[in-house]
């Protein structure tokens, strides 16, 4: 569905219709895209992330469906997950204590490691109680096959947020609905004739 | 099943057969690949040649087949990566954990 420059695709969060749905998202990309198409190195980042946002929504979400946006203008791209569900729960990796949106006690601000795969540490830091802000700070370097030993078994948000110039979550207080974004910048600023 | 298996003693050649390496499949990977692990190979070389797509659940199952592996002297090779999927492995930095080849016969090349 196609409202003011904006796509909407409703997914029923079943697995199986990840691929369809992937696919269907990009296809519409590609045809609101035409007048400036995006290059390879950027499909192949949208496909991770819808993806992954996908498959978010299936194994977290612990709802029936989620509505993905895609909104363009000469800049960016902005992908948007939206779902009814449970709010963002994260494990700090350090303490294990369970981090839950929105932030019950926001003093000061919030930030903590999730998980490290090697030389990646993927963290979150939240200045608002209702958002969170991912990103990734580099390691120093690990060799086999201690780097194996320190590698998580868990890359979702890790390539959400190395695919994504930023990536986001936002959780809606009034209709309870939770927001994943991913902006990806264009690498294209010139249309073609 | 998600691995069509070659064995040459102790050496195991096993392909990828679906296109897209993901949440649907994740799970019998990881149990086919354990028990190739748990069999007795030695050497595992994985072929992607028909992968067109992998995503985090699938690539959590491998890390967990290479973490079952390394204590048991078993090694995992991946060949035949498609850009959109060696590209995705570097990306995450498993092209750091896992050795890569061009092809099975460029891995064979390196235990004869």
């Amino acid at each position: 569905m196609e409202e003011s420059g904006k796509i909407n695709i409703v997914f029923k969060c079943d697995r199986e219709e990840i691929p369809v749905i992937v696919n269907l998202c990009l296809d519409h990309i590609r045809k609101k895209t035409h007048i400036m198409p995006v290059d390879l190195v950027t499909l192949a980042k949208l496909k991770w992330v819808i993806t992954e946002l996908l498959t978010n929504a299936v194994k977290h979400s612990g709802m029936d469906e989620c509505t993905m946006t895609f909104e363009q203008d000469m800049e960016q791209l902005v992908l948007e997950k939206e779902d009814s569900g449970k709010p963002l729960m994260l494990f700090e990796n350090n303490s294990s204590k369970v981090i839950t949106w929105p932030l019950q006690d926001l003093s000061e601000p919030l930030e903590f490691q999730i998980y490290h795969n090697g030389m990646d540490s993927l963290k979150v830091r939240s200045t608002e109680p209702d958002k969170a802000v991912f990103f990734v700070e580099q390691l120093d370097d690990v060799e086999m096959p201690g780097l194996l030993i320190d590698t998580s078994e868990h890359f979702g948000l890790l390539i959400l947020t190395k695919a994504s110039n930023e990536f986001t979550y936002t959780y809606d207080p009034v209709l309870k609905k939770n927001r994943f974004r991913s902006t990806i910048y264009l690498k294209n600023t010139e249309y073609e004739a | 099943m998600v691995l069509q298996v070659n064995d040459l003693s102790n050496v195991v050649q096993a392909t990828i057969l679906p296109e897209e390496a993901s949440l649907a499949n994740a799970d019998m990977f990881k149990e086919e690949m354990i028990t190739l692990i748990a069999g007795g190979a030695k050497l595992i070389i994985l072929s992607f040649e028909n992968v067109n797509y992998i995503d985090s659940s699938f690539l959590g199952s491998l890390v967990v087949a290479l973490k079952y592996a390394m204590p048991r002297k078993v090694d995992i090779y991946l060949v035949a990566l498609k850009p959109d999927v060696k590209n995705l492995l570097t990306l995450i930095r498993m092209d750091k954990v896992f050795k890569i080849f061009k092809d099975y016969k460029q891995a064979m090349e390196t235990i004869n």
